[in-house]
């Protein structure tokens, strides 16, 4: 009984910990303009707040004139100013908020239209050179052979620019929707790392994984995973010089994964490692090493992780490497889960 | 014998892929290339599995799902959504549906879906 009603008293407790975090990150302007693409002033929260200030202003003042003034002309003047100015204000922020309303619509029906039709010239190209090299290769020369080659991994580069483009929309609109899957993360990692094998060996940079057990149940959306797994090796390889090390250590701890992806490469300058997992920001010396890149597959990654209910963090020094570091919720039940095979 | 695959897709250059790609793998393929003809196909081929697309003339992808899991005759035939769309919403729908699968064409190869297709008829 004594428990029962210990823990009943630690869940209100919980609860009203966690409506006073909620109501905290109602009021949180900054994030919910950034959430809505609009400015703090054009955000709800605000123009609720202008409102009730006015109104309580309104009413102050109407109470100095009727208090001040026994004429019933200028009380009923300064009423009717006050309705007036209501109506105005009530007026300008239904159409602000409509018109927030109506920009995002357009930007989700975008994201919708782009994804479609974005990707479908994009399918057709991966599937036809599929087709060609593995049904109908037979008389063509080997560089023949390499140059569809060539095209098909430029279709799989626009795919994976398309796809990083679409979830920074979808982030940015707080669209980013995750499916539940149950996943190894052993046998993810093992698989991003094959992925990557092209670039490690054309880099002379060489990948090494460390998992203590032979598999590591974590529960997150595997394509998108897939993702982060490969942004952040792909980085590490990038960003190593010629006979450099990349490793990724995975540890189970008591409720999550922990995952680190470790080089000994160019590191991140003191200086820009604030900036580093913003959208679009590229180090000084990533920029050296590699011009191609967009800036935003580290924004991508912790978004994902941070979505995922894990944690990113990471730690570098320049010119003696990085360390990226995430977390996942590791995986107790299998039910109502969608196992991906 | 053969098993047999309806393709219902719109886009010419994909069926015309995916089906040569199945075609050669030993399955029997018949293409629609829009949604009333994909249901009117189902009832008269009864194939084994189809491949569906979402965005579709005529009949969406969706409408076709239904309407061939409320038919007795072809309720049981397995249904692999094959789409662009991939927003959590649009899989949710598909599964609640009756779809078996749903895959986004632009992260799979020809070669993963036909081992979908053959992991789904047992033929692995």
């Amino acid at each position: 009984m004594m428990i029962e009603k210990r823990r009943g008293y630690l869940l209100s407790q919980r609860k009203n910990k966690m409506n006073k975090q909620e109501i905290a990150e109602q009021f949180d302007l900054k994030k919910e303009a950034d959430e809505l693409g609009v400015s703090v002033w054009q955000t709800p929260s605000f123009l609720f707040i202008v409102m009730g200030v006015i109104i309580i202003a309104a009413m102050t003042g109407i109470y100095v004139v009727s208090e001040n003034y026994d004429n019933p002309n200028i009380v009923i003047i300064s009423e009717a100013s006050v309705v007036i100015l209501l109506f105005t204000i009530g007026n300008f922020i239904i159409r602000t908020v409509t018109e927030v309303a109506k920009a995002n619509k357009m930007k989700t029906e975008f994201i919708s239209i782009a994804s479609h039709q974005l990707k479908t010239p994009i399918s057709e190209m991966k599937w036809e050179t599929e087709l060609l090299l593995s049904k109908f290769s037979e008389g063509l020369s080997e560089k023949q052979t390499g140059i569809v080659k060539e095209i098909a991994h430029s279709g799989h580069k626009m795919g994976r620019l398309v796809d990083d483009l679409l979830d920074v929309a979808r982030i940015d609109q707080g669209q980013l929707a995750l499916s539940k899957d149950k996943i190894d993360l052993c046998a993810m990692v093992h698989e991003a790392m094959a992925s990557q094998k092209e670039l490690a060996e054309a880099s002379k940079v060489k990948v090494n994984m460390s998992c203590p057990v032979s598999s590591l149940a974590v529960v997150a959306d595997k394509r998108r995973i897939a993702v982060v797994l490969d942004n952040l090796i792909s980085n590490a390889i990038k960003y190593t010089h010629e006979n450099g090390v990349a490793e990724i250590f995975l540890e189970g701890q008591d409720d999550a994964v922990q995952a680190c992806i470790r080089d000994n490469g160019v590191g991140i300058p003191r200086a820009e490692q604030s900036r580093i997992c913003e959208k679009f920001f590229r180090s000084s010396n990533a920029v050296k090493t590699k011009t191609d890149g967009t800036g935003l597959g580290l924004y991508i990654a912790k978004n994902i992780i941070e979505q995922s209910g894990g944690t990113f963090w990471f730690k570098s020094i320049e010119n003696v490497g990085s360390e990226f570091y995430f977390t996942l919720p590791v995986s107790k039940e299998v039910s109502n889960l969608n196992l991906n095979k | 014998m053969a098993k047999k695959i309806l393709i219902i897709e719109d886009d010419a250059v994909l069926q015309k892929a995916l089906g040569e790609y199945i075609g050669s793998e030993g399955f029997e393929v018949a293409s629609a290339p829009d949604g009333e003809i994909g249901v009117r196909m189902a009832a008269e081929t009864k194939p084994d599995l189809i491949l569906l697309d979402i965005i579709l003339p005529k009949k969406d992808g969706f409408e076709v799902l239904q309407e061939i899991k409320a038919d007795e005759q072809l309720k049981n035939i397995p249904i692999v959504l094959l789409t662009n769309l991939d927003s959590v919403s649009d899989v949710e729908r598909a599964l609640e549906l009756g779809a078996t699968t749903y895959l986004v064409k632009a992260d799979y190869k020809l070669e993963e879906v036909t081992e979908k297709i053959k992991g789904i008829l047992n033929m692995r």
